[in-house]
């Protein structure tokens, strides 16, 4: 393992109080350098200067919102003008007809931006990538051409002026300085929001979400649930932007309102920070605007379309040469300079976990149960009619030759398809037999499961994957991570908590998915061959790991290969094969079986074998 | 009824109109997996080069068409060596700015030579107009559609019966497998995309004569194509040809009957309920956008 990578990425800091968190780098160096964003041209005071600077404002906060969705949630929205017209025009409108000042106008319009973003998101989320870019600009261009043709509401293509009421209680001035301060108000509020869901319980369930959704899933995560709050929250953030520009450009008209440049003008600052940072979309706009500012002042009509020009090409580049932005490039170089200044590099201590889960129940009574399973695909019956119960306290070994149906199985018994027929019921916390739908509801009612095929969140550390896990049970960051390190500890993995989880070899990533699981605190864990690809030591450290687990209180189902190792753990096997169950009972016996034995060898075998 | 009918006829003319520039989308989508949003820019490109060479040298479009269309395959197949091949292992947002960008910077290079001026090629023979039974349609039209239909079914004779088009065929179904049996998968790609900027280019000249050129066309005209390919299902000629058809028919009829300003309300209306509710497209042809 690269020694450097481990030892460059030092955990951030714990719970540490407000004066320490003041003293850190990070911080009075954030302080600093958007200070001088408002110092400059306040010292300056040229109309243009302010102009560029409220610029820079505005659109490092329109991508920082952008961002929310569309980095951290992975939904690349290239319609979000939408939000930020409704913004300008729902602020606008409700000046002109009930004169309500836009200091107040603005959060009605944002929570129509954020019902509108969770109507077109809702049905959008299942399309992939660029599909649903895509649909977001099909959302725009009929917003727009609604806008036009609406004319009594919105005054259609000859526009809208913004009531010209000077003053604070209207957000009019003459002097633009007074509008430097809101928009820098403003910014400082999306990198709140955006710095805020970082380093939240939400951030990371995004990050997940957006990277594995089947492991998010199993995690207890709702998908369509966070997608939804993330859009909500951008959409809502933008259309409060849109409203205060709206103010400061005093006339709408649908064209710039809802137009698919600025959409993309919004996603490219982003895209050039850095997507999914936060600092990323403020040094996008910091980057380009004044660029572009400069290049319409000097240039003026004579370059017509230079600065677009300019503004593509930069994004091709950007693409083919820096496709991480300049925070995913140079972040961690800078972050790690910034960390040598006074206060910096400090780590609070660890916080003490709090106590595991108790479980508790009578011991044999039955935790989850699969009863009459039947999974078709097309012609081919995967599982026909499997029933398999699940004792508590118990381990239960599930064999069988390749393709016999033991993964479609797991896949029913955690909700991650739905049986073609048969019910599964499992022993929810309150002792009830219930019938779950979804899988992060089975994970939440305490069904663990981990992935044959490993899902690890490639680009978080291992700590953090782990910390996905303990979100289903602990909401507070710090009380996660805790969680997470004696989850780490319990599964060996403590000495690589700062790796990147795609630099882990095959066995590591195993252990990390046992890892991810457990940190849900789960009362019934099914492992899908988490020993294939361990080694010897491995094996054994694992087959000593899942004893322990037992020995909690969890009831566990296990697919293995491994036959030794299965057999001296398990307490029951059974036997699938061809979708079927065809032997069940104490490991001695089973493997003794006729049945099973042609399963596995052929009919052949057992005859020469004579058994 | 009189009136239904040529609205009918139109919104054919206006189909294979359509038609012709979403198959090279779709040839694109279909074969190097990459949706490009800069497709309306290579129009407007081809539009410009036909407009040059009518304008400069005295080219009749139909004539263009020919240099036009190398001149298209060229750039295709050079945006798809240096700009997608890079990134074809990389995340598809990524894929997705690189072509966006495209679009951009080439609108504006072209707003820097030409303007924002409209420009149009009077051709006499291509605005004449053909009667039959009291319906009409110009010359020009008449050609578009033809020329549809010959492109849809030149493509697939291609692609079913000449060993290049059964290469093309296997990398599009899967590329490893290609890749393994020897097909040169990363200049099928080049290929791939500048055939699919050649049908463009084949476009551009077609529409010339019949509707001026400005460095925005592209943006107009890329957003309906898209409505048309996923119409189709993403990776069908005939389900391109047929979306086509059905926009057309869409635009024409609603342009009429609803309001002139809302036919693109309808069928953008149309795409987001196809993305949503029918995402292998309106026929079942593709296998969808999942």
């Amino acid at each position: 393992m690269d020694a450097s990578v481990i030892a460059t990425a030092s955990p951030s800091p714990r719970k540490p109080g407000l004066a320490a968190r003041l003293a850190h780098p990070r911080f009075y160096c954030a302080v600093l350098g958007l200070a001088l964003l408002l110092a400059i041209p306040l010292a300056i005071n040229s109309p243009f200067l302010t102009h560029v600077a409220v610029t820079i404002c505005v659109f490092a906060a329109l991508a920082s919102a952008w961002n929310i969705m569309g980095g951290y949630a992975g939904q690349l929205s290239l319609g979000h003008a939408v939000f930020y017209g409704i913004g300008g025009y729902g602020t606008a409108l409700l000046i002109q007809h009930f004169g309500i000042s836009p200091w107040i106008g603005m959060w009605p319009a944002a929570a129509l931006a954020a019902l509108v973003g969770a109507a077109i998101g809702y049905p959008c989320f299942r399309l992939r990538g660029p599909f649903f870019s895509l649909a977001t600009i099909a959302f725009l261009e009929v917003t727009r051409l609604l806008a036009i043709h609406f004319d009594w509401i919105t005054g259609g293509s000859a526009g809208l002026i913004v009531p010209l009421n000077p003053g604070w209680a209207w957000m009019i001035f003459y002097d633009k300085t007074n509008y430097l301060y809101i928009a820098f108000g403003l910014l400082i509020f999306a990198l709140l929001v955006s710095w805020w869901i970082r380093g939240a319980r939400l951030g990371y369930a995004l990050t997940a979400v957006r990277e594995r959704e089947d492991a998010a899933l199993a995690a207890g995560i709702n998908n369509t649930g966070v997608k939804l709050r993330a859009v909500m929250i951008s959409a809502g953030l933008t259309a409060v932007i849109g409203g205060f520009h709206a103010m400061y450009l005093t006339f709408l008209e649908p064209a710039t309102m809802f137009s698919l440049p600025t959409s993309i003008e919004i996603a490219m600052y982003a895209l050039i920070g850095g997507l999914g940072t936060v600092a990323g979309p403020l040094f996008g706009a910091l980057l380009v605007v004044p660029l572009a500012e400069a290049a319409r002042v000097w240039l003026g009509a004579s370059a017509n379309g230079l600065h677009g020009f300019v503004y593509g090409t930069a994004l091709v580049v950007i693409t083919l040469t820096m496709p991480a932005g300049l925070v995913g490039t140079f972040g961690k170089r800078v972050s790690g300079w910034i960390d040598r200044l006074p206060g910096g590099g400090k780590v609070a201590p660890a916080l003490a976990p709090p106590p595991v889960r108790k479980l508790e129940g009578t011991p044999g009574e039955t935790m989850l149960e699969g009863r009459d399973l039947v999974r078709r695909f097309g012609g081919l019956v995967a599982t026909n009619n499997v029933s398999i119960t699940l004792k508590r306290g118990e381990i239960l070994g599930v064999i069988g030759p390749n393709g016999a149906g033991k993964t479609t199985l797991f896949n029913q018994l955690s909700g991650f398809l739905a049986p073609s027929s048969g019910t599964v019921k499992v022993r929810g916390p309150d002792g009830q037999l219930v019938e779950p739908r979804a899988p992060d509801e089975f994970a939440r009612l305490g069904v663990g499961r981990t992935f044959q095929i490993v899902q690890p969140f490639g680009k978080l550390t291992v700590l953090e994957n782990i910390m996905i896990g303990a979100f289903m049970r602990h909401h507070d960051v710090a009380e996660a991570r805790a969680v997470a390190l004696r989850t780490a500890k319990l599964v060996g993995l403590e000495d690589v908590v700062e790796v990147e989880a795609r630099n882990l070899p095959i066995g590591g990533l195993k252990r990390l998915e046992v890892a991810r699981t457990l940190a849900t605190e789960p009362s019934i864990l099914l492992l899908d061959e988490v020993m294939a690809g361990q080694s010897q030591a491995d094996t054994q450290r694992m087959v000593q790991l899942i004893r322990t687990i037992r020995d909690s209180g969890v009831s566990i189902i296990a697919i293995e290969h491994n036959m030794h190792a299965i057999m001296s753990i398990s307490d029951r096997i059974v036997v699938v094969d061809s979708g079927r169950v065809i032997a069940e009972g104490e490991p001695r016996k089973v493997v003794q079986e006729r049945a099973v034995i042609e399963a596995y060898l052929g009919e052949d075998f057992v005859d020469a074998q004579g058994v | 009824m009189d009136i239904l009918v040529q609205l009918i006829i139109n919104g054919i003319l206006l189909g294979s109109m359509y038609a012709i520039i979403s198959v090279g989308l779709t040839l694109i989508f279909g074969i190097v997996r990459v949706v490009n949003f800069a497709h309306g820019e290579l129009l407007m490109v081809g539009m410009y080069a036909t407009y040059l060479l009518g304008a400069h040298l005295g080219l009749h479009p139909y004539v263009a068409a020919v240099p036009v269309t190398v001149l298209l395959f060229t750039i295709g197949a050079l945006i798809q060596r240096f700009v997608i091949q890079p990134l074809l292992g990389a995340e598809e947002h990524i894929q997705i700015f690189a072509t966006v960008g495209l679009s951009i910077a080439l609108i504006n290079l072209a707003l820097m030579v030409f303007g924002a001026d409209l420009y149009s090629l009077q051709v006499p023979s291509v605005h004449t107009s053909l009667r039959f039974g009291g319906y009409s349609m110009l010359v020009g039209q008449a050609v578009m559609l033809v020329c549809a239909i010959a492109l849809v079914g030149g493509l697939h004779i291609f692609m079913q019966t000449t060993p290049l088009g059964r290469a093309v065929r296997a990398t599009a179904q899967n590329r490893n497998a290609a890749l393994l049996m020897g097909v040169p998968v990363e200049r099928i790609y080049v290929f791939a995309f500048g055939l699919g900027a050649a049908c463009v280019g084949l476009a551009s000249a077609l529409i010339m004569p019949l509707i001026p050129v400005t460095p925005s066309i592209g943006s107009y005209f890329v957003l309906t194509a898209f409505v048309v390919v996923v119409l189709g299902g993403m990776r069908s000629l005939y389900g391109a040809f047929l979306g086509a058809m059905i926009i057309g028919l869409v635009d024409s009829l609603s342009g009429y009957y609803i309001a002139p300003d809302l036919k693109e309300v309808v069928y953008f209306a149309i795409f987001i309920a196809i993305l949503i509710f029918k995402p292998t497209g309106l026929f079942g042809l593709g296998r969808g956008t999942e």
